[in-house]
């Protein structure tokens, strides 16, 4: 393991129980030199200099009880990633919120200086409404590149994974426990899917279990890590506020989906919409609001030919055959179903679901509603 | 004087000789019936005195013993009537006859002399069969029923009166000898209600289930309400090849242990439906005197599990091993009951608590978590051993009007039919029929013999997480789907058209675990 700074403050914060919070203000005190802020804790708190600066050889572990050892047998076990706050690549906005995590656990990608998310947040009993919502607007934010950050439970933050993953932006997921448990345990296939094209980060140390306490923590990092929080379906009280609270005292943006008067999962997007969170159709909304803060974003989505371009290479690189083709392009953005493609197309049906499951194979397509087909883009 | 003829019992379907011996003795007048009668039985005494009084003969006064050998199994039902007033008629010497060797006899009497249907005639006539006797005597009513068995004459009678005349040879036997059997039986043409032409749109389905049907797959129904589901499976039925002579046997068999009045060869594939509410005796079969469950009236046919998440998780549980080994053993009063059960199950189920999940039009409003719960209610293993799981979608209003019938039953069940003597001829001398039967030996074959399916098949499992188990219902229905074509050998196109039956919906895949 390379990042001998991280492992000095997991040494701090594990094995001398230094609070995240003195670290991080004795981190301020020396303006953001990690360097400094290390010495100081070594020398003012009488740490023994256990640590080499130049390999793990000198480290004697001796005198720790073992906690320490633990982890970090763990994450050289595990492939698990430690970035710490004086890192390059610890992402700035994220450095700038009232108490950043010093270090962080991750697996995945690792995560750019200069990524540009966006949060998407729910509530975990999402209606279908909110489920169509997540996917559409996950989508297109992460079709133009933006990567979408969301806490990996159930419900919205599901959906906005899923689909952030299908497109080149990808996903971060921030846990609420430690980096080896996968909660909830449904997410297993996700927690997975999100580690090929995204990361999945936690600053609690493994085998933390998912504290109630844990999550409005996490929600934290969620917004920290964002330009902007984009609620979906929440409950009058629910961590979907909470992360809310946290982003404007972080300065992001808020922005909030309506839903249905009738609905209760609505309330507490209402609620922020009234109190002047920005309503949310498309991404178009949210974007709006970044114009200053970056033109290469707004470049990639003003520029339409981008998603021309991609599928055209996509029908060159799938070879699709003639019936293939045909079906393809009948097949819309409208959902179109079995029959209709059949009277259309006038092949047989089993050649038409043959077709429909390897365009499907080859992401080209997807099942909208049972037996309803659309463009996947 | 002694007499003895002989007569049946019923050991679940399957019928076993019963000597029927009668003593008649000086003493003081009395009439006992030994060998375990049960109740009806022993009330049989009262039938058989006076039905011989008002045919007209004398009731001896005498002391009378039955014995009903072999007197270890146990006897119940109203059988031994006839046998009994024949026995005591040959033994008070009023009739002669040499045809009682070559003879069994069946039926309940009546007060006044005549004979009652009884249940289980089929099985005995083959059991007369067996025993190499020429003349099987059985209620008048039902002799139809047996009248398929060759190898034995079927004499039908509708009284005492009539039956002694026929054995003294005052009538001629063979106007008596039922003679349905010269009817050929697959001239005939068979008539059920539905249609699959009937149902509009569900070209999927339609499709599926003329695969399933093929290869005999198991199949799961999944779709919201008023989709068709129902209809569908009742339908499936009508695509089914002919049963042939054997199997409308078995099946007459197992019906006519139910019903008294089964006086036909049962010719039609049986569709059984069970509601949810059925016991797990009604399912499976037993009883204190084992009768055939569901499963077992619908050997040779449909089982069809409507809202299968509905019924009782354990019940569920019961199929596995029927499932697996066409037959259900009972076991009750010290004796092992038999019954066969080779079904093709198909379950149909909403995709949800609320059952709109995955609708077009109307929103489910079901969290993803009571989807979940939905799912998790229904058996894993049992799942595991359905190998196709379509989705169906409602139809429109607009295109419900527009669209045209489709095929019919009769063009399907043709191509069905070439389908499975294609199986048929594959699987020769194996152990398998069908290729829903097919072992993991064969497909392990197919795989190291073809690279190209080997790729596909993991490019497959990749993109829809599948499991083992998953693979190797792909590649049976694969193989179904290439017998359909005639193809020699499973190309990349069936594979990936079966893959379409089984990942059914992409919107369900969170929710069940494939």
């Amino acid at each position: 393991m390379k990042n001998t700074n991280g492992k000095k403050i997991l040494y701090i914060l594990v094995e001398k129980k230094v609070k995240p919070a003195r670290f991080i203000e004795i981190y301020r005190k020396n303006y953001g030199d990690i360097n400094k802020t290390l010495d100081y804790f070594y020398k003012y708190k009488s740490l023994k200099l256990e640590y080499g600066t130049d390999g793990e050889d000198h480290i004697d572990f001796n005198h720790s009880n073992n906690c320490y050892q633990k982890v970090v047998d763990f994450i050289l076990k595990n492939a698990v990633g430690l970035l710490d706050i004086g890192e390059n690549s610890y992402p700035d906005i994220l450095r700038q919120i009232y108490l950043p995590p010093p270090l962080l656990f991750f697996r995945g990608n690792k995560i750019k200086k200069a990524q540009f998310s966006i949060a998407i947040v729910g509530s975990r009993k999402c209606t279908a409404y909110g489920r169509e919502v997540a996917g559409y607007i996950s989508r297109n934010l992460s079709r133009i590149g933006i990567t979408v950050v969301s806490g990996l439970a159930v419900g919205i933050d599901s959906y906005a994974h899923k689909a952030a993953l299908e497109e080149k932006g990808g996903s971060i997921g921030v846990l609420g426990c430690g980096i080896d448990i996968i909660y909830p345990p449904e997410n297993k296939y996700l927690y997975e899917e999100i580690l090929s094209n995204g990361s999945i980060i936690t600053e609690f140390l493994p085998k933390t279990p998912p504290l109630k306490n844990n999550f409005p923590v996490r929600n934290r990092i969620i917004s920290g890590l964002c330009r902007g929080v984009v609620v979906i379906e929440a409950g009058e009280k629910s961590g979907a506020i909470i992360t809310c609270e946290m982003a404007l005292q972080q300065n992001r943006e808020v922005f909030a989906v309506p839903g249905n008067v009738f609905n209760s999962m609505s309330r507490g997007c209402h609620r922020l919409i009234k109190s002047g969170a920005k309503l949310v159709e498309s991404i178009d909304d949210i974007l709006e609001e970044f114009s200053q803060y970056s033109e290469g974003i707004l470049k990639l989505c003003g520029n339409s030919s981008y998603n021309n371009n991609r599928q055209a290479n996509d029908k060159q690189s799938a070879k699709l055959d003639n019936n293939e083709l045909k079906v393809y392009e009948f097949i819309g953005y409208n959902p179109k179903s079995v029959e209709e493609i059949v009277k259309y197309s006038k092949i047989e049906v089993k050649e038409v679901l043959r077709i429909l499951t390897s365009l499907e194979i080859k992401q080209l397509i997807k099942e909208d509603s049972f037996n309803k087909y659309s463009r996947l883009f | 004087m002694l007499f003895k003829l002989d007569s049946f019992t019923l050991i679940g379907i399957d019928a076993i000789k019963v000597s029927v011996e009668v003593h008649i003795s000086r003493g003081l007048p009395e009439f006992i019936i030994v060998g375990l009668p049960g109740k009806a039985v022993n009330e049989s005494r009262q039938r058989v005195r006076s039905a011989i009084i008002n045919s007209g003969f004398d009731f001896p006064v005498k002391k009378i013993i039955v014995n009903l050998s072999p007197a270890d199994i146990k006897k119940d039902g109203s059988y031994y009537d006839l046998p009994i007033a024949l026995s005591i008629l040959a033994a008070s010497d009023q009739i002669r006859c040499g045809m009682f060797n070559e003879s069994c006899f069946i039926g309940e009497l009546s007060l006044d002399g005549s004979i009652n249907p009884v249940k289980g005639l089929i099985s005995m006539a083959e059991k007369a069969r067996g025993m190499g006797r020429k003349f099987f005597f059985v209620p008048y009513e039902i002799a139809n029923q047996a009248s398929f068995i060759s190898g034995v004459s079927i004499v039908a009678c509708k009284s005492l009166v009539e039956t002694v005349k026929v054995l003294t040879g005052g009538e001629k036997i063979e106007k008596f000898i039922c003679k349905d059997k010269d009817k050929n039986i697959s001239n005939r043409n068979n008539h059920y209600n539905f249609d699959l032409k009937d149902v509009k749109g569900q070209l999927k389905a339609k499709r599926a289930l003329e695969i399933a049907v093929s290869g005999r797959h198991n199949i799961m129904l999944i779709g919201p309400p008023g989709s068709g589901k129902t209809m569908l499976a009742q339908r499936a039925v009508s695509i089914m090849p002919d049963l042939n002579l054997e199997e409308c046997i078995e099946v007459t068999k197992i019906y006519s242990l139910y019903e008294k009045y089964v006086n036909h060869l049962i010719q039609e594939r049986p569709f059984r439906n069970p509601h949810h509410t059925i016991s797990r005796v009604g399912l499976i079969g037993g009883g204190i005197n084992p009768r055939p469950g569901e499963i077992s009236l619908a050997h040779r046919g449909l089982l069809f599990l409507d809202e299968f998440s509905q019924f009782p998780k354990n019940f569920i549980e019961d199929l596995r091993q029927p499932l697996e080994n066409k037959t259900v053993i009972i076991t009750r009063n010290n004796l092992s009951y038999s019954f066969p059960c080779n079904f093709m199950l198909i379950v149909a189920t909403n995709p949800c608590y609320c059952g709109y999940f995955g609708d077009e039009s109307r929103k489910c409003i079901c969290s993803l978590r009571e989807v979940r719960k939905f799912w998790k209610k229904i058996s894993g293993p049992i799942i595991d051993r359905i190998d196709m799981r379509v989705t169906v979608a409602r139809l429109k209003e607009s295109s419900f009007i527009k669209t045209e019938c489709g095929e019919s039953s009769n063009q399907i069940k043709n191509r069905i039919k070439k389908c499975i003597n294609m199986q048929n001829e594959r699987f020769k001398g194996k152990n398998v029929s069908y290729n829903s039967e097919i072992g993991i030996n064969i497909i392990n074959e197919w795989l190291k013999n073809n690279k190209n399916i080997r790729d596909l098949i993991y490019t497959i499992s990749r993109k829809y997480n599948l499991t083992a188990r998953g693979m190797v219902s792909i590649l049976k229905v694969s193989r179904t789907i290439a017998d359909l074509e005639e193809s020699e050998n499973i190309k990349d196109c069936h594979i990936i058209e079966a893959v379409h039956y089984r990942v059914g919906s992409n919107n369900l895949d969170n929710s069940i675990c494939i």
